[in-house]
C-alpha cells in the first residue's frame, strides 16, 4: 500500500504542475492501478495462506489475512509430502541446471571457435532440433526409459531436458562474439582447447550462462507433463506435479489455507530468484526467442 | 567424461612441446579431435533424448502398442492414422464447414502472399498456398454421412478445443502484450517496478497457476465471484460452463504468459531507431502518425515472431486445462495433447498414442519452421 502513494510524491516534490506532468502523473496512475488488479491474484494467494483454516471458513475474499498465522506454513513443511517435492524439484533443476549451462558452453565452444569438418552439417542440426516440440515426444520418451526400467529416478526427471538445443545457440552466439585476441594470448603461452576454455571462454560467459542458467531453472522447476508422466511414485512427485495432484477435487476446499501455503513453498524461490535475476531472465528470453 | 578430456588435454601439450611446427593437416587433426571431443557429451544427450525418439514415435506409429506388454507390438500399418482422421461412411462434401473454410483460406492465403512480396519469410509461396488449398478447399470437406460417427470423434473435438484456443488466445496474448509494452515503454524506476508486477506470474508453475484461478473463478469462494456479487449479479461457475470454461482458461493463459510477450515487444521497441522519432517530431508528425509510420513498421518482425511463437506456446497448452477442468465440462475443454495423454496412460495404447504424437508434431513443426528461419536470421 505504501508504494501506490509514491507517484504523488513525486509530482508534489516538482513546484508547479505543468500539462505534461500531468499527463505522465495520469498515465502512471491508470498503469498502477491496472498492475495492482494484475498482482492481486498473487497477493490473495499468500492472504490466504496467512489465514487460518477455521477463519477460511466463514470467509475467502481478503486481501489480507484472516485471524493471520503461520501454522498453514509450518504444517505444510514439517508433515507430508511437500517436502519431498520441493528437494526433489530442488535437486532435479539444480542438476539440470548446472549440466544444460556445462554441456551447452562446450558444445558453444566448440561451435564458436574450433574449425573441424562436419561442422556445417551438425550445428544446422543441432539448430534444427530447436523445432522439435518436447510434448509431442512424450510417448517414445516414457517406452525408453520403461524399457530401461529408469522411471521414478532423478535421471529419468534430468536427462531428457538437458538435451536443449537451445542453450548450444545462446551459448555458440556468445563465444562467437568474444574477440580473437582473448583467444590468441593464450595460444602463444602454449594453452590448449581445454585451458582456453575453462580459464577464458567459461568465465567471460558468465553473463550469458547466468541467463541461459535462470531461464533453464524456470522452465525445468515448472515442467509439468514430463514429471507427471515419469515419476508416478508420490515420493518422485516434483513440487509442480505433487502441487497438481492435491487439486482436481474440490473437497479440500476445508483446507484452503494450507493448499494456498504449498503454493507459496512452489513459488517462492522462484519469485525470490526472479526478483534477483530479473533482468538476466528478460535477457535470456530475448536472445533465447531469437529475437536478438 | 571429464577424465577423457584431461587425458586427450595431456597427450596435446606432448605434441606440441614435441612437435615444433606443426603441418596444416596435423593441426586440423588436432582441431577435430578436440571439437568433437567438447561436442560428444551434448551430441550424446542430443541424439538419444530428441533425435532418436523422433524416429522412435513415427515407427511406434505403425503399431498396435500395449503399455502394459511392451514386448507384444503388432504391426497394424496405417490404422492408427485412419482410426484418427477417418469415419464410418465418409462422404465428400463441398458445403461441409463451409464458413469455417472461407475464412481459413481468406485469411491465410493473402498472409502468404505479403510474406513473400515482403521478402519476411523465404518459404515458397506456391507450396505454402497448395497445402493451404488443400487443406482448407479439399480435405475439411471430408465427413462421415448423416448418422455416421467418426472413427475416434474425441480426436477431433480435442483438436477442435485446441484450435479454438489457439484462436481465442494467440490475438488476445499477442494484443495484450503490445499494448502493455508500449504503455511501458519508458525510463524510470517506477515504470520498471510495473514491468516487475505485469511479469511476475510468468515464473509461476503451472500448478500454482491453476491452484489460484480454480479457486478465483470459483463461484462460492473466488474473488470474482465476489465481484459479480457486488455488481448485484448471481455469480457465475465458470469452470462448469461449456460455453465459459475455454473463454476462463484463455484469461488465465493470459495473466500467466502476457509478460513473456512484453519482454519480446520492449526489446523490438528498444531497436527502433530513436532518431526516426526525432525526425518525425521536427516535420511535425503527431503521435498517432508516428506510431503507424514508424512504431508498427519497426516492430513488424518482433511481432511475428512473438506471434509464431504464441501459436506454438498455445498448441501445446495442457496443464491448465488437465488440472482446472479434466477436460470438460462434457468435453468442452479437452485439448489434443490430454487426448494423447489419456491414450497413451490412461488407455495403455502407446502405439495409437505415438501416431497422434506424429500428427501434433507435423503441425507444430510446419508453424515452427517460420520461427526457426528467425532464429537463422538472427544468428547471421
Amino acid at each position: 500500500m505504501t508504494i501506490s502513494l509514491q507517484p504523488t510524491r513525486g509530482s508534489r516534490r516538482g513546484h508547479q504542475i505543468t500539462p505534461r506532468r500531468l499527463r505522465r502523473g495520469l498515465f502512471l496512475g491508470v498503469m498502477t492501478v491496472a498492475a495492482m488488479v494484475w498482482i492481486v491474484p498473487l497477493v490473495w494467494m499468500f492472504s490466504l495462506a496467512l489465514s487460518s483454516n477455521t477463519a477460511l471458513q466463514t470467509t475467502t475474499t481478503s486481501l489480507v489475512p484472516v485471524a493471520f498465522t503461520l501454522e498453514n506454513f509450518v504444517a505444510v513443511l514439517q508433515g507430508g509430502l511437500t517436502p519431498r517435492w520441493l528437494l526433489n524439484s530442488v535437486i532435479v533443476t539444480g542438476v539440470t541446471t548446472l549440466l544444460t549451462l556445462l554441456l551447452s558452453a562446450m558444445a558453444g565452444y566448440a561451435f564458436a571457435r574450433i574449425p573441424f569438418t562436419g561442422k556445417r552439417i551438425v550445428y544446422p542440426l543441432v539448430l534444427a532440433g530447436l523445432m522439435v516440440p518436447r510434448e509431442a515426444m512424450i510417448v517414445p520418451l516414457f517406452l525408453m526409459f520403461a524399457e530401461a526400467d529408469l522411471h521414478n529416478t532423478y535421471q529419468a526427471l534430468i536427462l531428457p531436458r538437458i538435451a536443449a538445443p537451445l542453450g548450444v545457440f545462446i551459448m555458440t552466439q556468445f563465444m562467437a562474439a568474444i574477440p580473437l585476441e582473448t583467444e590468441e594470448a593464450a595460444r602463444v603461452d602454449g594453452a590448449n582447447h581445454w585451458t582456453i576454455f575453462w580459464r577464458i571462454f567459461l568465465p567471460m560467459s558468465v553473463p550469458a550462462l547466468t541467463a541461459l542458467g535462470i531461464f533453464t531453472y524456470i522452465l525445468t522447476w515448472n515442467d509439468f507433463l514430463w514429471p507427471l508422466v515419469s515419476a508416478t511414485e508420490r515420493e518422485m512427485f516434483t513440487i509442480t506435479t505433487g502441487l497438481a495432484s492435491l487439486q482436481g477435487n474440490f473437497a479440500q476446499a476445508t483446507e484452503l489455507g494450507s493448499l494456498m501455503a504449498r503454493g507459496v513453498v512452489a513459488s517462492l524461490p522462484l519469485l525470490i530468484l526472479f526478483l534477483i535475476f530479473q533482468r538476466q531472465l528478460v535477457r535470456g528470453i530475448s536472445i533465447g526467442s531469437g529475437n536478438k | 567424461m571429464s577424465v577423457s578430456v584431461a587425458e586427450e588435454r595431456s597427450v596435446e601439450a606432448g605434441h606440441s612441446l614435441s612437435v615444433g611446427t606443426r603441418n596444416l593437416s596435423g593441426r586440423h587433426r588436432s582441431a577435430n579431435r578436440w571439437a568433437w571431443l567438447f561436442l560428444s557429451p551434448f551430441l550424446a544427450v542430443y541424439v538419444i533424448f530428441l533425435l532418436y525418439p523422433i524416429g522412435q514415435g513415427v515407427f511406434m506409429g505403425f503399431f498396435s502398442w500395449d503399455l502394459l506388454a511392451i514386448d507384444r507390438r503388432e504391426f497394424v500399418g496405417w490404422d492408427n492414422y485412419v482410426r484418427m482422421f477417418w469415419g464410418e461412411n465418409m462422404t465428400w462434401d463441398p458445403g461441409h464447414l463451409l464458413a469455417w473454410r472461407i475464412c481459413g483460406l481468406s485469411i491465410l492465403l493473402p498472409v502468404v502472399v505479403a510474406w513473400q512480396r515482403r521478402r519476411i519469410s523465404g518459404v515458397t509461396t506456391t507450396w505454402l498456398s497448395l497445402a493451404l488449398v488443400g487443406i482448407f478447399g479439399v480435405a475439411m470437406g471430408f465427413h462421415p454421412a448423416e448418422g455416421s460417427r467418426w472413427l475416434d470423434s474425441q480426436f477431433w473435438l480435442a483438436f477442435g478445443n485446441t484450435i479454438a484456443f489457439v484462436l481465442m488466445s494467440t490475438p488476445l496474448i499477442v494484443g495484450v502484450g503490445l499494448g502493455l509494452a508500449l504503455a511501458l515503454n519508458r525510463a524510470g524506476r517506477w515504470v520498471g517496478l510495473l514491468r516487475t508486477l505485469f511479469f511476475a506470474p510468468y515464473v509461476l508453475s503451472v500448478a500454482v497457476l491453476t491452484l489460484i484461478w480454480a479457486f478465483l473463478l470459483n463461484p462460492q469462494l473466488g474473488l470474482i465471484g465476489a465481484l459479480t456479487t457486488w455488481l448485484g449479479q448471481e455469480p457465475i461457475s465458470w469452470l462448469t460452463s461449456t460455453s465459459l470454461a475455454m473463454p476462463a482458461i484463455v484469461v488465465t493463459t493470459l495473466w500467466w504468459t502476457v509478460g513473456f510477450n512484453v519482454v519480446l515487444f520492449l526489446a523490438g521497441l528498444q531497436d527502433i531507431d530513436q532518431s526516426l522519432y526525432d525526425a518525425a517530431a521536427t516535420d511535425g508528425a503527431g503521435s498517432l502518425s508516428r506510431f503507424w509510420n514508424i512504431t508498427m513498421p519497426g516492430l513488424a518482425r518482433t511481432t511475428l515472431l512473438v506471434l509464431v511463437l504464441q501459436v506454438i506456446a498455445s498448441f501445446q497448452i495442457f496443464g491448465q486445462v488437465f488440472i482446472m477442468t479434466r477436460g470438460g465440462p462434457n468435453g468442452a475443454t479437452r485439448v489434443s495433447i490430454q487426448h494423447i495423454y489419456e491414450a497413451g496412460f490412461r488407455d495403455f495404447e502407446l502405439g495409437y498414442a505415438s501416431a497422434m504424437s506424429v500428427f501434433l508434431f507435423l503441425v507444430m513443426i510446419a508453424i515452427s519452421a517460420l520461427q526457426f528461419r528467425f532464429q537463422r536470421k538472427a544468428e547471421s
